[in-house]
């Protein structure tokens, strides 16, 4: 229960710290709770993902003798890091309230923000189930993946700083929707910006059309090689 | 299509592959590139656990399933269960399906019996009304007292099949399959749940069985079938199913041991060249009828001079019984070891062995010092068939007697056992 505080937490003091040797703007907001914010919704993803991976094996036990729609096993696991998701945004709450930010209306994104937070990780992460299921490396190569993510992801630095002609491209990872989504209803008490919103819906829709039905497809077979 | 009401589960061509199926062209193309670079060839997609099954079981049947290990049952079950798919054919279930693959499956360590009940049901598809309306019923058939209020991990394996088994044939569902679980709990407990199936056999329900308690299949299941190598080869009534399911292990085991024994054993002591059932002709057999006397004919060498050879020899059945067991010496069989290749015969001349698999083991020793020379299981091996049931060990007809109750004689001889 503490890791779900320390993890982001942790992460944010080490950011903070690296920013003393490197400058890294972060549009006029105080770096802490700049990082801080993009490093809930980040920590939720990179878990969660995480989670769903070895969900199937995990499972085994049930998925060889029960027949259930095995979507319930990643789905659980997305559930269960929600939960500390909620945990570290009370930390959150606490940081916005010392740092004295203005809240507004724009918070009724929320809902809509966390939806797509999860339905991303829950693309990624069914896929990872899927195909781990059947090749442990994928399971393995989780971590490298999500570390890659990270830095093509507007967590330690701003989408500003993103060259102007890249932005589209990098907009089409759909974590950078979501954490300036975040940072944009949390700390700017702006509604999300239009384009990496877009980009992220659009994107998260695709990867769910493919890998919602290659899981189904996969877990047909999953008693067979647990 | 027109579907007949009475149908429950209806498998066409079924076949099955366990393994994610791979395209043949894909596989082709691999191979073929595999081939190229003088790789290792790809794995082939392995055996098949079922090969064209075709089956209809109308409601309300009771089918028991049997078979020898892989041949197949548990696939089919886990198959019309949904826990994997057929690589090809058709398999449809109508009705609610309660799949007992194995009891535990899904209960948490953590959670109480009562709790647990709720997670099985509503894992199953369940709605929570219908499993607290059977949660009294559930907790007064598994009999486990204040045990069902605390949590499961503290469960004896005999308790955690209770529970299982309780929620399986408590609740409402039009087909149940059942695997290898009627060796839960004890006797008592085991008699209710087969008198339970019976009754929910009566009330519609479809059960599918597997069980190597081929008793107890006896007791509930009408119809049966019998699984070898993934092909279904025979069918019919339960009894027939069972006896035929007899015939093919026997036959199996046979061939089995006929082949060990082929293969000449010797050691170091003792050679043995051949050993063979025989009857009253001197011909050799496989199959001794029952009630018919029959011989063992071992020829051996021993490698050793011994003064005073002894044999043993021991028929032990497939339950791993001894059945019978005679000593050379002891029946009166004394002879010099004066050369040292002999043709050794044991006649029974009772043959009371009930039908069933036998192994002959043998062993050699020499009397003077008492040392055995070699022990050999399985030097022989022969089935005793017969019309009737393999039940009991021995087998030979009793005299049965029914007379009327003489109020008379009744007090005098009716009590009994007083010399």
């Amino acid at each position: 229960m503490w890791w779900a505080f320390l993890q982001p937490l942790i992460l944010m003091l080490l950011f903070n710290m690296l920013r003393g040797f490197v400058n890294i703007p972060s549009d006029g907001i105080p770096y802490l709770l700049f990082s801080y914010s993009a490093l809930v919704p980040w920590t939720f993803f990179t878990n969660s993902v995480a989670a769903c991976g070895p969900s199937i094996i995990t499972n085994a036990d049930v998925i060889k003798k029960i027949a259930l729609p095995r979507e319930v096993f990643p789905l659980a696991a997305v559930a269960a890091t929600l939960f500390d998701f909620a945990m570290s945004s009370i930390l959150l709450a606490a940081m916005m309230v010392w740092f004295k930010v203005q809240i507004g209306w724009v918070l009724l994104w929320l809902p809509v923000l966390i939806v797509l937070m999860a339905a991303t990780a829950f693309a990624v992460g069914i896929l990872l189930a899927g195909l781990g299921t059947f090749r442990k490396d994928f399971i393995f190569a989780t971590p490298f993946l999500t570390q890659a993510w990270l830095f093509v992801t507007p967590v330690i630095y701003p989408l500003s700083t993103v060259p102007e002609k890249w932005q589209s491209l990098y907009m089409l990872n759909p974590m950078v929707g979501v954490i300036e989504g975040f940072r944009n209803v949390l700390l700017k008490s702006s509604a999300p910006a239009w384009e990496p919103m877009a980009s992220a819906v659009l994107v998260t829709t695709v990867l769910l059309a493919i890998s919602w039905p290659l899981f189904r497809k996969l877990s047909a077979y999953f008693a067979d090689v647990l | 299509m027109l579907v007949s009401k009475d149908v429950a589960i209806r498998i066409q061509g079924l076949w099955k592959r366990y393994g994610l199926p791979v395209p043949d062209i894909v596989r082709r193309t691999f191979n073929l590139a595999t081939r190229a670079t003088g790789l290792k060839k790809s794995r082939d997609n392995g055996p098949w656990a079922l090969r064209d099954i075709n089956l209809e079981v109308n409601k309300g049947e009771t089918v028991a399933i049997v078979g020898r290990n892989g041949a197949g049952k548990s696939t089919l079950l886990k198959v019309l269960a949904g826990v994997t798919t057929p690589t090809s054919g058709r398999v449809e279930v109508y009705g609610r399906i309660f799949p007992m693959i194995e009891l535990n499956a899904g209960l948490n360590m953590e959670l109480t019996g009562r709790e647990n009940v709720r997670l099985l049901g509503a894992v199953m598809g369940f709605s929570r009304l219908e499993i607290e309306s059977k949660l009294p019923e559930i907790e007064e058939f598994t009999e486990l007292g204040e045990w069902f209020d605390r949590p499961v991990r503290m469960y004896s394996s005999g308790m955690l099949g209770r529970l299982g088994f309780g929620v399986a044939i408590n609740v409402d569902s039009d087909v149940i399959l059942i695997d290898e679980t009627f060796a839960v709990g004890d006797l008592k407990f085991q008699n209710k749940s087969m008198a339970r199936v019976k009754q929910m056999r009566e009330s519609g329900a479809t059960v599918l069985l597997v069980s190597h308690s081929l008793d107890s299949l006896q007791f509930v299941a009408k119809t049966g079938v019998v699984l070898e190598e993934g092909r279904l080869v025979a069918a019919g009534s339960s009894l027939e199913a069972i006896s035929a399911y007899e015939t093919l292990v026997f036959r199996s085991e046979q061939q089995r041991l006929e082949h060990r024994v082929r293969a000449r054993i010797s050691s170091e002591e003792v050679n043995i060249f051949s050993a063979r059932v025989y009857t009253k002709d001197g011909e050799s057999l496989t199959e001794v009828p029952s009630g018919v006397p029959f011989g063992i004919e071992v020829d051996l060498q021993l490698n050793r001079q011994v003064q005073k050879p002894m044999f043993s020899m021991g028929l032990v059945n497939a339950a791993g019984i001894l059945c019978k067991w005679n000593v050379s010496e002891e029946d009166g069989l004394s002879v010099l070891g004066d050369g040292d290749r002999y043709v050794l015969r044991v006649w029974y001349p009772q043959n009371h062995l009930a039908n069933g698999a036998y192994e002959g083991h043998f062993a050699a020793r020499d009397v003077a010092s008492y040392e055995t020379l070699e022990r050999i299981a399985g030097i022989v091996s022969f089935a005793v068939v017969g019309s009737q049931r393999a039940r009991g060990i021995v087998t030979g007809k009793c005299r049965w007697e029914l007379a009327p109750w003489n109020s008379a004689e009744g007090s005098s001889q009716g009590v009994g056992i007083r010399e």
